[in-house]
């Protein structure tokens, strides 16, 4: 038999490195466990069954939920108020564990133990992690709680990978001296800057303010139309400044030192803080997950930008580079398509550290109770709760967020390693 | 050399500008009124007293307010639209002020609104010199409940509900009747406001200029001689307030990065020398999984076992004592709090100690002293350690600001009065003075922190050269 031909790209190779790290490789299946819980946690638990039959034949009520959510459908009118708990239905489906965060059990209320004896008819209903003061069910809160770590994780270091990528490409490949534009130009564009900021912005603020209370859906319409105007009237700014790039002192090209722009916002973040400034912008306005990933995502960009920075600093004095100059390319394709992607592997590493970050941050900021609406059940919510509580309490929220941070962590220095030629085996 | 650290202290100038910027703003955004907050009165509609007493304590408001600087515009222009007044600022109560911002952004008439607003002030006087009688003890307490709805709510339906309550309690005694036409007043105001909208306005930008005299110009102009003012809270200057808080967080960092360093550096060198054996993977592992702990979870289960909770009570677990206690009792507190501030970076440093190690232990001179029989110990510790501890002390510069002002999470959860608790407690507070010093000073402290690691970095490795930039 002939030896299977391995495939020889760089991605490829990162990634037989990465499955020789037999801990990395660990970490992220259970990461994919528990990205599987977080997608699937209202069907994992939940008070409502997966899909029940009555006498009209079969229904899914956690579907119908969230088409009820989404504003498609509306609950009949038997199904609106009821106890899900004790229906006697032909034949049914609940979830694993059936409590919704939200469920109050009163018969086992005021922080019911894991090993106490518990007030239930079955071990089906057992609370396996015991309840918290109001008699909400503390594994269904664990399970829905991996969501919101998820996704705080994920969206905030989404937001700040895009700044980081953008603003270090551009500092890094521009530098000082490469990125021109005529005095018309930037003249109009500092002109116009004040309407631009007045009518995409200022007002426009209140409609943004109150979509951050509605839904995440609103709220990014809302900044994308607020990003859409700022960049019509920067448009517009250059469609003015074309007739005056004509008188010869206004049409000339001068550099812009973009490198120092970037370089000084970096240090302006970085000096400040981190958490104290998430705090103080989070207490700025009303409490809402949305804002705080939003808020994690605008100061956790610097690292990647920085790496971003270094790397096309080196890469654009690269031969590659200058043949593709040389070929004609305009310099936004040559970035998008060959100085980007060719310099994108240490972001990855930044980013999988960065998930670990922002995790800790919320779950710090949900502990002191900052940003996160009150009806909503994180885990560090939890833990806070647990200063109040027995001792068995404080054991599984903190020890979620230690896995997830740490799993993270584990993927961060994996890829490290299959990235680093250095660690060739 | 010099030319760059030069270069970089000048470059810090505009950084500092920049942040003193935005810590400025941040802080003055933070809803909420600190002069309420000094005076400890809650809303104006919840006191009870006559009109006359009333007004003294709307002027011991308007004094306090001028007294802080409270009462000038805030920065030297604001870029606002046609339908806001350029006076809008000398509205003294900030949660009227946010609610009339409110107001003329839903009908942008502000002469209506502000004959409204002057209404509503006037229907309050008359509800408080109202006579007390026996019929009319419950209507009074209900208007004023309404009459904080009318002060910071600008929904036409909760403005409508309460106007039309006010109604039923001016029925409900006779001698309610006397407000009767400050509550008409209030009633057509209203509806001036409404009929009258010009929300088009909204959308007309307009900049207003106000000079040098601004809050803002006020605080860095006294700021950057030193004068860093008040602390609002307990009306100790900042200096002090800052320094004290400076010194616990210090006393703190201090001992655990000499006790970081004490416990990571050998543990380093132990693994370096091991290197890839069963002893250095243990240790790898076990610093990882102290390195992803949360603190703050540490932190509670250290409380919840040894702090008295169900099981030892072993150690205090608030503060670090009394100033006159002794040595003992402060090491006593210092305990649970050493331990969470220090595990998390003997990861971080032993790793580093590990890899220049490793770096030493593969050099030539390493090999020539062992090939001329120097002792085991002495090639470890004598040639390969020696040459390993510079990376490490450079690491000292940095660390040491994150020292300083990282440690808002654990000061928080020990009630230590450090500089995170400071800031945390000064931003809930509205304690503007504290919040801008505390953050200026770790923004000058972060910074000097980088140039002194960048300079070490230059110091240690001849190849970092700063001074030929292409």
């Amino acid at each position: 038999m002939e030896p299977r031909k391995l495939k020889q790209d760089y991605w490829s190779y990162v990634m037989r490195q990465f499955k020789k790290n037999k801990r990395a490789l660990i970490a992220a299946w259970m990461l994919f466990i528990l990205l599987f819980v977080a997608v699937f946690a209202d069907f994992i638990a939940n008070e409502k069954p997966i899909a029940f039959k009555d006498e009209t034949g079969w229904h899914f009520p956690i579907i119908k939920e969230y088409g009820v959510d989404l504003g498609l459908t509306k609950w009949p009118l038997k199904w609106s108020n009821i106890n899900w708990s004790n229906q006697d239905f032909e034949q049914s489906i609940y979830p694993l564990v059936p409590y919704s965060p939200t469920t109050q059990d009163y018969n086992n209320a005021q922080f019911a133990g894991p090993f106490d004896d518990q007030d239930v008819s079955s071990t089906r209903w057992r609370h396996w992690l015991g309840t918290e003061a109001l008699g909400r069910d503390v594994l269904s809160a664990m399970i829905h709680g991996t969501r919101i770590a998820f996704m705080v994780g994920l969206v905030s270091m989404f937001l700040a990978t895009l700044i980081g990528i953008l603003l270090g490409a551009v500092a890094g490949y521009y530098g000082d001296d490469r990125l021109k534009y005529s005095r018309a130009g930037i003249i109009m564009g500092l002109i116009l800057l004040v309407p631009a900021y007045f009518y995409s912005f200022q007002s426009r603020s209140h409609l943004m303010s109150k979509a951050i209370g509605d839904s995440f859906l609103q709220f990014f319409l809302q900044i994308f139309i607020s990003i859409f105007l700022f960049v019509g009237f920067i448009l517009l700014a250059w469609i003015l400044s074309r007739p005056l790039t004509k008188i010869k002192w206004l049409g000339q090209k001068v550099s812009m030192p973009i490198d120092i722009l970037v370089q000084r916002l970096i240090e302006v973040l970085v000096s400040i803080p981190r958490l104290f400034l998430i705090i103080a912008i989070v207490a700025i306005a009303k409490p809402s997950i949305i804002l705080v990933m939003a808020v994690i995502g605008l100061t956790s960009w610097t690292e990647i930008a920085r790496f971003i920075r270094a790397e096309l600093l080196k890469v654009r004095n690269l031969e590659y580079v200058e043949a593709a100059q040389a070929l004609g390319y305009s310099n936004l394709r040559i970035m998008m398509k060959h100085a980007i992607p060719n310099s994108i592997s240490p972001v990855l590493i930044a980013v999988a550290f960065g998930i670990a970050s922002a995790v800790l941050v919320e779950g710090f900021l949900s502990f002191i109770g900052i940003g996160i609406p009150p009806e909503v059940l994180t885990w560090g919510k939890l833990l806070s709760l647990s200063r109040s509580a027995p001792w068995w309490f404080a054991i599984a929220p903190g020890f979620a967020i230690f896995l997830m941070v740490t799993l993270f962590n584990l993927l961060g220095e994996g890829l490290t390693d299959a990235m680093d030629p250095r660690q060739k085996k | 050399m010099l030319k760059y650290i030069f270069k970089r202290i000048l470059i810090f100038i505009p950084t500092l500008f920049v942040i003193s910027l935005v810590t400025f703003m941040l802080s003055v955004s933070v809803p909420g009124d600190p002069v309420e907050q000094i005076l400890g009165g809650g809303g104006s509609a919840g006191e009870i007293g006559q009109s006359s007493s009333k007004l003294a304590s709307e002027r011991s408001y308007i004094d306090k307010r001028k007294e802080l600087g409270l009462d000038l515009p805030i920065f030297y222009f604001s870029l606002s639209n046609q339908a806001t007044p350029d006076t809008l600022y000398k509205i003294h109560r900030k949660p009227h002020k946010e609610n009339l911002e409110r107001l003329i952004q839903s009908y942008g008439n502000w002469p209506q609104i502000e004959k409204y607003y002057l209404s509503v002030q006037q229907l309050e006087l008359a509800i408080a010199d109202l006579a007390p009688d026996s019929l009319n003890a419950d209507a009074k307490i209900g208007m004023r409940d309404e009459m904080f709805v009318l002060f910071n709510q600008d929904h036409p339906k909760q403005i409508n509900s309460s106007l039309n309550k006010m109604k039923v309690y001016m029925g409900k005694a006779p001698s309610m009747q006397t407000i009767r036409s400050e509550y008409d007043e209030v009633v057509s105001n209203y509806q001036a406001i409404l009929q009258e909208a010009t929300p088009n306005k909204n959308y007309i930008p307009s900049i207003h200029f106000y000079g040098a005299n601004n809050q803002y110009h006020q605080w860095i102009v006294k700021f950057v001689v030193g004068d860093f003012g008040i602390s609002y809270q307990d009306g100790r200057p900042v200096k002090e307030v800052l320094w004290k808080a400076v010194g616990r967080t210090l006393l703190i960092s201090i001992l655990s990065i000499i006790l970081t360093y004490l416990i990571a550096v050998p543990i380093g060198v132990l693994s370096a020398k091991n290197k890839n054996s069963t002893t250095d993977q243990i240790i790898t592992t076990v610093l990882f999984i102290l390195y992803s702990l949360p603190s703050f979870w540490v932190a509670t289960l250290l409380i919840t076992f040894f702090g008295g909770g169900d099981f030892f009570d072993w150690f205090p677990t608030y503060g670090l004592g009394n100033e006159d206690d002794g040595f003992w009792v402060k090491a006593h507190h210092l305990v649970l709090p050493l331990f969470c501030w220090t595990y998390g970076g003997l990861a971080f440093v032993s790793r580093q100690m590990r890899g220049s190690m490793i770096n030493s232990l593969s050099q030539d001179y390493i090999r020539t002293s062992k090939a001329k029989g120097v002792s085991e110990s002495g090639v470890l510790w004598k040639h390969a350690f020696k040459n390993s501890l510079l990376p490490i002390i450079t690491l000292f510069a940095s660390v040491f600001p994150l020292a300083i002002s990282g440690s808002i999470v654990l000061e928080i959860i020990f009630s230590i009065p450090g500089m995170g608790k400071l800031a945390f407690d000064a931003l809930g507070a509205r304690n503007y003075p504290v919040v801008y010093t505390v953050v200026m000073f770790s923004a000058v402290v972060t910074m000097l922190g980088y140039l002194v690691a960048d300079i070490c970095y230059a110091l240690v490795d001849p190849r970092i050269s700063y001074s030929s930039k292409k």
